[in-house]
């Protein structure tokens, strides 16, 4: 079974359609990945599906980068984080 | 005596514009529900009840009235319903104690303050229950808003009931050569520092036409009455017909039937919007159009608490809450209801009958937006260019919006999302 950051990581490829060795920890979703509005939303509706979970829009909106996105999903799996 | 304004338990049949306002605080005519009572007793003190999260936004509006305190019932009252249309009634503050019932709906009660403090409680709800098992009951008859449609369909008689309680009628703004009154020049009124510019038509065949003051009407224009338009708003070659109203500080074109625009909203470009609702801060964008007729002619069906109801009208537009932002060529089916801070986006179809509040819809399936607090800044944007600024109190109430639409919210986002795949 892929660990959460493999599937985070996953997701952001298929998703902004890029390549996996692009998306790296520090890689920025809108300026390094070039995930402009509408592409943030699929973004977060594709991870819901993943994780089969429903997301707080302000708390995913949070997120910025790819690092933080496997650290916000390994926390709401530990059940550090806020669902909705 | 006091005036006592309430809201009843009805107030979810008026979703999405009473998310954000109390029912007696919409728009019927050229004046709220609440501002016709207030006008039929002017010398009264006043207290207002309605429900706890719309308290700190609505005490801001009316600066200095009581607003859901029990302590201010504490003299003879005269209690009213703010959803009744407050045109022509019989309902007086002098006489013996009473309650006015309608289709088993209190309308009114008039307590003496002997009677009030034998019936304390501590809501007023209770307190309201309390009165009418004491008091003589009374059936009275008056126009009890039930549902929004129930708004525009009044509001021509109530554009003409405000017109004819206006202090003072006339022209008093400027009306360019060219401006043409098509009919009786009595039933206008044009306020002060308003501009009617040329080759403008208003006509008063239907009814009478009331424009408020600082308002610019811009060549091209053609106004049916009965219409109203308030205070600041601009016109732009817009084809306003019979039974509108739009509220203060709104930038209008295209063409409007038997519509109300609450206030501070835009509808700049062409498109018909046609037995609408729309809340305020709404922008719809260039060519945004709702149907308002079944091509059957048959009753137009609407959601209410999840629920499909039959309107048993066959006139029914659609109703925007608070915040919304269409892009271009949105196409609105009848009886289309959408909640406050939605950003709809055109994908070629009409979009679905219902869309809850603070989501998006786009590639034709309604999706979670970014969130409220990314929302806030466009908000505060916007507002700012009508240099308004959105209180703590209006964040406060649409972060209790947030929490209390995320369920549905969340259904129907999972919902869209299984049925496109």
């Amino acid at each position: 079974m892929a660990s959460t950051e493999e599937r985070v990581k996953q997701v952001i490829a298929k998703q902004l359609n890029v390549d996996i060795s692009d998306v790296k920890d520090e890689a920025r979703f809108i300026e390094d990945l070039g995930a402009e509005s509408m592409q943030s939303l699929e973004l977060i509706a594709a991870f819901e599906e993943e994780f089969d979970m429903s997301l707080d829009e302000d708390e995913a909106g949070k997120v910025k980068t790819v690092g933080q996105a496997v650290k916000f999903f390994e926390d709401l799996l530990e059940g550090k984080g806020n669902l909705t | 005596m006091k005036l006592c304004i309430f809201e009843d338990e009805t107030f979810e049949n008026f979703y999405p514009i009473t998310l954000t306002r109390p029912t007696f605080d919409l728009r019927c005519g050229h004046t709220l529900l609440y501002e016709k009572i207030l006008r039929a007793f002017p010398d009264m003190e006043t207290c207002f009840f309605l429900r706890p999260q719309l308290a700190p936004t609505f005490r801001k509006k009316v600066e200095g009235k009581s607003v859901n305190d029990l302590s201010a019932l504490n003299d003879d009252i005269l209690m009213i319903n703010g959803r009744t249309l407050f045109m022509d009634t019989d309902i007086q503050a002098e006489g013996d104690e009473e309650i006015g019932i309608m289709d088993n709906t209190l309308v009114y009660a008039r307590v003496k303050k002997q009677t009030l403090d034998k019936c304390r409680a501590d809501s007023f709800e209770a307190v309201l229950k309390n009165i009418k098992q004491v008091l003589q009951k009374k059936e009275t008859s008056v126009i009890l808003i039930s549902y929004l449609w129930e708004l525009f369909h009044n509001n021509g008689k109530a554009i003409e009931d405000d017109f004819n309680k206006l202090p003072q009628k006339g022209i008093f703004g400027n009306m360019a050569e060219g401006a043409i009154i098509y009919g009786d020049r009595s039933k206008v009124h044009i306020g002060k520092g308003t501009e009617i510019q040329p080759h403008t038509i208003i006509e008063t065949a239907g009814g009478p036409v009331i424009i408020d003051e600082d308002v610019t009407v811009t060549p091209f224009t053609r106004i049916e009455g009965p219409c109203s338009i308030g205070k600041g708003t601009i016109l732009f070659g817009t084809k306003l017909r019979e039974g509108s109203s739009i509220g203060p500080v709104c930038r209008v074109g295209g063409e409007i039937e038997e519509s109300i625009i609450h206030g501070y909203s835009n509808k700049y470009h062409d498109g018909f919007l046609g037995h609408a609702y729309i809340g305020e801060w709404v922008n719809l964008g260039a060519l945004t159009t709702n149907s308002d007729l079944k091509n059957d002619y048959g009753s137009v069906q609407v959601y209410i608490k999840g629920q499909l109801f039959d309107t048993n009208d066959t006139k029914v537009g659609c109703f925007i809450g608070d915040y919304t932002k269409t892009s271009i060529g949105i196409l609105l089916n009848t009886g289309t209801s959408i909640g406050v801070l939605c950003i709809l986006v055109a994908s070629g179809g009409m979009l679905p009958k219902y869309i809850p509040s603070l989501t998006w819809y786009y590639k034709g399936k309604i999706a979670k937006g970014y969130g409220l607090e990314t929302m806030l800044e466009t908000v505060k944007t916007s507002m700012n260019r009508r240099k308004k600024e959105l209180t703590e109190e209006d964040i406060e109430l649409l972060r209790y919006i947030k929490r209390a639409t995320q369920d549905e919210r969340n259904t129907i986002v999972r919902k869209a999302r299984t049925e496109n795949n």
